[in-house]
C-alpha cells in the first residue's frame, strides 16, 4: 500500500510537471503576439492538420508543403508569416478544440485547414461566426464554402474533378454503359459516388449497375463478377486508394480490362506500388502533375525532394499554394486584419501558383481547370 | 474583466471533458453490476441521432430533441438489454460489441434519413440557441461585458456543469440506497445475491437501461454542441475510449471514470506543445498506468487516503464525507 502510494505521488508530480511545461509552452506563443507592422506584414497563420493517428501521412505532406512556402515567402520580405501548428488526430472534437485555441488563445489573423471534410463540418461554422478566414487544402466534399463567407478552398473540388474526368473518358473510349462501384462507408468515398452519379447523368450514360464495398474490405469477387456479366464500357469507382489498388488488381485478374475512372482519393503513386501492372488505365483528374514542364512546378518538386526526401504529392502542392495565396491576400490586406484578409482573399483572381491559373469564385470555392491523368505502363501520364 | 478571463478554447476543452465525463458514468452503471458493455457508443449514437434528426426535421426544440434521443437510447437499453443480459463477461462484451456496430452500419446505411457516411450538418447549437432565445428577450451578452462566442460557450459549459454534477451527484446517492446496495452484490456474487432474494434479471437490466439512458443523453449533448455528426464518430473507437476512461481512473468508485475521463480528454490538449508526439506520450502514460495501477488510479483505499489527509488538516473538510463511498 505504501510502495503504491509512493507511486501515485510520483505520477502525480510527473503530471503536474507536465501540465507546467505545457504553460511554459503557452506563454512563449503568446509573447510572440505583439508584433506590429513594419516593413512587412507580420501575421501569425494558423494550421489544422491531420499529423497522428492513422491518416498522418496528410498532415505531414500538408506541413512539409506550407514550411517550404513559408521559408520562401519570408525570405522574400514583403509579408512575414508565423504558422503556428495544431494536430486534429482526424478527430472533429480534437480540430475544433485546436481551432478555439488558434482564433481565441494565438489570436491568428486565419486558418489554414484542417485536413478533412468532416473536420471542416464542425470548424467552419465555428471560424465563420468568429470572423476568421479559413482556407482548407485538402476539404473536397461538397458544400464546404458555402458554410459562410470566411470559409474558402483551394482544393479541387470532387465536383469539378469527376466530370472533367469522365469527360475525357467518354471522348476517348465513346463511352455509352458504366458501372459504378463506391465505398459506402466513408464520407469521402461516399460524397465522390454523389457526384459521380450526377456526372453520369447529366451526360446521358446508361447506369447498368452501382455497387458497394466497405473500408478495409479485401474481397471483391462479387461485385465484380456482377459488373463483369453486364459489360460496361467503363468502370467509375469512388475509392481511397488502398480499396481500389486492390480492386483493379482483382478485376483485371478477372478479365475485367475496361479503364477505370476514380475520384481525388484514388489519385495517389501508391496505387501503382500496390496493383502493378494491372493499375495501367485508371483515369483521374487531379490538380498536381508534378512531371508538368512549368519552371515552378519543377523549381518546387526539386526543393521539396532536398528537403524531405521524396516526391511531394497533391496534398503537398496544394497546401503550398494555399500559403501563397494567403501571402498575396495579406500584401493585398496591407495589415494583419481578419476583416482586411477575407476581403482581399476573396478577391484573388488568377493567381498563378505551383497548380495552375488559380481562382475564388464568389462563395470562395476553386475556378481551376484540373488535369486528367492516366496511368500506362507504371506511371501517371497526361491522358489525351 | 470577466471578459478576460473567459476564453472560448478553455470552455470548449471543458464542456468535451463533462460530456466525456457523462460517458464515463454511463460504463461505471453496467460496470459496478459486474457486466461488461461496449455498447455505449452505440447508445450515444441513437441519443444524437434521434436528437439531431427531430431538431432539423421538425424544428422541435433543442431539449425535447434530447429528451427525446435520451428516452429513445433507454429503451433500446431495455429491449437489448433483456435477452443480452444472459450473458456474461466476455461473451456480454461481444454482443454489445457487436449491437455497437450494427447501429453504425444502420446509420451508414439509411442514407435517406441519415445522409449516410456524409453525416448530419448544421444541427441547431445549443449555446447559440439559447444566445438567440435570450436575444429575443432583449438581453445583450455585452451587459455583462462579454462577447457573443464567449456568452455561448459559457452558457454551454454551465448548463453541462449542472448537468454533468446533478449526474454524478444522483448516481452517488444510487450507490448508497437499496438500488446500489443490490447492484454492488450482484458485482461481487451473483448465485449469492440471488439466494439473498435480490431479482437479479430486474437489476441487471435497470443498471443497462441506465447506462443506455445517460450514454444516449450524453450523445444527444455531444451533437448540439459539435453541430455536426457522423457515423464514424460512434463507432468501435469510441467505445474503447469510453472504456478505458472506467479503466484508467478505476471502476470501483464513480470518482474513477469521472477523473479518467477529466484527465484522458486534459492530456491530448495540454501535451498539444509536443504536436506530433503527444498521442505517444499519451500512450506511453496509460501503459505505465496499466502497469503500476491495474485496478485504475482511483480506488477506494486512495479515496480513504485523501480523506485521511484532508481531515488532517481541519475538521471541516472531514466532517461531511463520512459516509461518501
Amino acid at each position: 500500500m505504501r510502495k503504491q502510494l509512493k507511486r501515485f505521488a510520483k505520477l502525480t508530480a510527473l503530471s503536474s510537471l507536465l501540465v507546467l511545461s505545457a504553460c511554459g509552452g503557452n506563454q512563449a506563443a503568446g509573447d510572440k503576439e505583439g508584433q506590429s507592422g513594419g516593413g512587412a506584414v507580420k501575421a501569425d497563420i494558423g494550421v489544422i492538420s491531420y499529423i497522428s493517428g492513422p491518416g498522418a501521412a496528410y498532415g505531414e505532406a500538408i506541413t512539409n508543403g506550407l514550411k517550404l512556402a513559408q521559408e520562401e515567402i519570408n525570405s522574400k520580405g514583403e509579408v512575414e508569416i508565423n504558422l503556428v501548428i495544431e494536430d486534429s488526430a482526424g478527430k472533429q472534437d480534437q480540430a475544433l478544440t485546436a481551432a478555439q485555441k488558434l482564433m481565441n488563445s494565438e489570436n491568428v489573423t486565419g486558418i489554414i485547414g484542417p485536413t478533412l471534410s468532416t473536420e471542416m463540418n464542425v470548424v467552419g461554422p465555428e471560424a465563420d461566426l468568429n470572423g476568421v478566414p479559413i482556407m482548407g487544402t485538402s476539404t473536397t466534399a461538397e458544400g464546404i464554402p458555402q458554410i459562410g463567407d470566411y470559409v474558402f478552398r483551394n482544393s479541387l473540388p470532387e465536383a469539378l474533378a469527376i466530370p472533367a474526368a469522365i469527360d475525357k473518358a467518354i471522348e476517348k473510349y465513346d463511352a455509352k454503359k458504366v458501372a459504378i462501384l463506391y465505398g459506402n462507408d466513408d464520407v469521402f468515398t461516399k460524397s465522390g459516388f454523389d457526384t459521380m452519379k450526377k456526372a453520369a447523368e447529366e451526360k446521358g450514360l446508361e447506369i447498368l449497375t452501382i455497387e458497394t464495398f466497405q473500408k478495409g474490405q479485401s474481397d471483391y469477387n462479387a461485385q465484380l463478377t456482377k459488373i463483369k456479366g453486364l459489360n460496361p464500357d467503363l468502370i467509375l469507382a469512388s475509392a481511397l486508394y488502398n480499396e481500389g489498388a486492390v480492386i483493379m488488381d482483382q478485376a483485371r485478374k478477372m478479365g475485367i480490362d475496361v479503364p477505370f475512372v476514380g475520384g481525388n482519393g484514388f489519385n495517389s503513386p501508391e496505387v501503382i506500388n500496390i496493383a502493378g501492372d494491372a493499375a495501367n488505365g485508371l483515369i483521374v483528374a487531379t490538380p498536381w502533375y508534378g512531371e508538368k514542364e512549368d519552371e515552378k512546378v519543377q523549381d518546387f518538386v526539386s526543393k521539396y525532394e532536398e528537403e524531405y526526401s521524396k516526391k511531394p504529392d497533391q496534398f503537398a502542392a496544394q497546401a503550398y499554394d494555399a500559403l501563397y495565396i494567403m501571402a498575396e491576400a495579406l500584401k493585398n490586406a496591407g495589415e494583419a486584419d481578419r476583416d482586411a484578409l477575407r476581403d482581399a482573399l476573396a478577391e484573388v483572381q488568377g493567381f498563378n501558383g505551383i497548380l495552375g491559373e488559380f481562382s475564388f469564385d464568389e462563395e470562395g470555392d476553386v475556378v481551376m481547370d484540373p488535369t486528367v491523368l492516366v496511368i500506362e505502363d507504371g506511371a501517371f501520364k497526361v491522358f489525351e | 474583466m470577466l471578459a478576460e478571463l473567459i476564453n472560448p478554447y478553455h470552455l470548449q476543452v471543458a464542456s468535451f471533458i463533462l460530456i466525456n465525463i457523462i460517458l464515463g458514468v454511463s460504463i461505471y452503471i453496467t460496470l459496478s453490476t459486474g457486466q461488461l458493455s461496449l455498447a455505449n457508443a452505440g447508445f450515444m449514437g441513437i441519443g444524437a441521432y434521434t436528437s439531431a434528426l427531430l431538431t432539423l426535421n421538425f424544428d422541435l426544440p433543442i431539449i425535447v430533441g434530447i429528451l427525446a434521443g435520451t428516452l429513445m437510447a433507454g429503451l433500446f437499453g431495455i429491449i437489448i438489454g433483456i435477452p443480452t443480459l444472459r450473458l456474461q463477461g466476455v461473451y456480454l462484451a461481444i454482443v454489445t460489441l457487436g449491437f455497437g456496430e450494427v447501429i453504425r452500419v444502420i446509420f451508414v446505411n439509411w442514407e435517406s434519413l441519415t445522409k449516410g457516411a456524409v453525416g448530419l450538418s448544421g444541427i441547431p447549437h445549443m449555446g447559440r440557441e439559447i444566445l438567440n432565445t435570450l436575444k429575443g428577450f432583449g438581453f445583450d451578452p455585452k451587459v455583462l461585458g462579454l462577447q457573443n462566442n464567449q456568452f455561448v460557450f459559457l452558457t454551454i459549459f454551465l448548463l453541462l456543469l449542472v448537468i454533468t454534477t446533478s449526474i454524478v451527484m444522483f448516481f452517488r446517492r444510487q450507490n448508497r440506497s437499496r438500488v446500489g446496495r443490490a447492484f454492488a452484490a450482484i458485482k461481487l456474487d451473483e448465485k449469492a445475491a440471488e439466494s439473498m432474494g435480490i431479482n437479479i434479471t430486474y437489476y441487471k437490466v435497470l443498471a443497462f437501461a441506465q447506462g443506455a439512458l445517460v450514454a444516449g443523453f450524453a450523445g444527444t449533448l455531444f451533437a448540439h454542441v459539435l453541430a455536426y455528426i457522423s457515423p464514424a464518430d460512434f463507432a468501435y473507437h469510441r467505445a474503447v475510449e469510453i472504456l478505458i476512461f472506467a479503466v484508467f481512473g478505476g471502476s470501483e468508485v464513480i470518482w474513477g471514470p469521472v477523473f479518467g475521463a477529466l484527465f484522458l480528454t486534459v492530456m491530448p490538449e495540454v501535451l498539444r506543445f509536443i504536436s506530433e508526439y503527444r498521442y505517444m506520450i499519451y500512450g506511453l502514460i496509460i501503459i505505465i498506468m496499466m502497469a503500476v495501477r491495474p485496478q485504475g488510479l482511483i480506488d477506494v483505499n486512495i479515496l480513504n487516503w485523501i480523506k485521511l489527509k484532508t481531515s488532517k488538516r481541519g475538521q471541516k473538510h472531514g466532517t461531511s464525507s463520512q459516509k461518501s463511498m
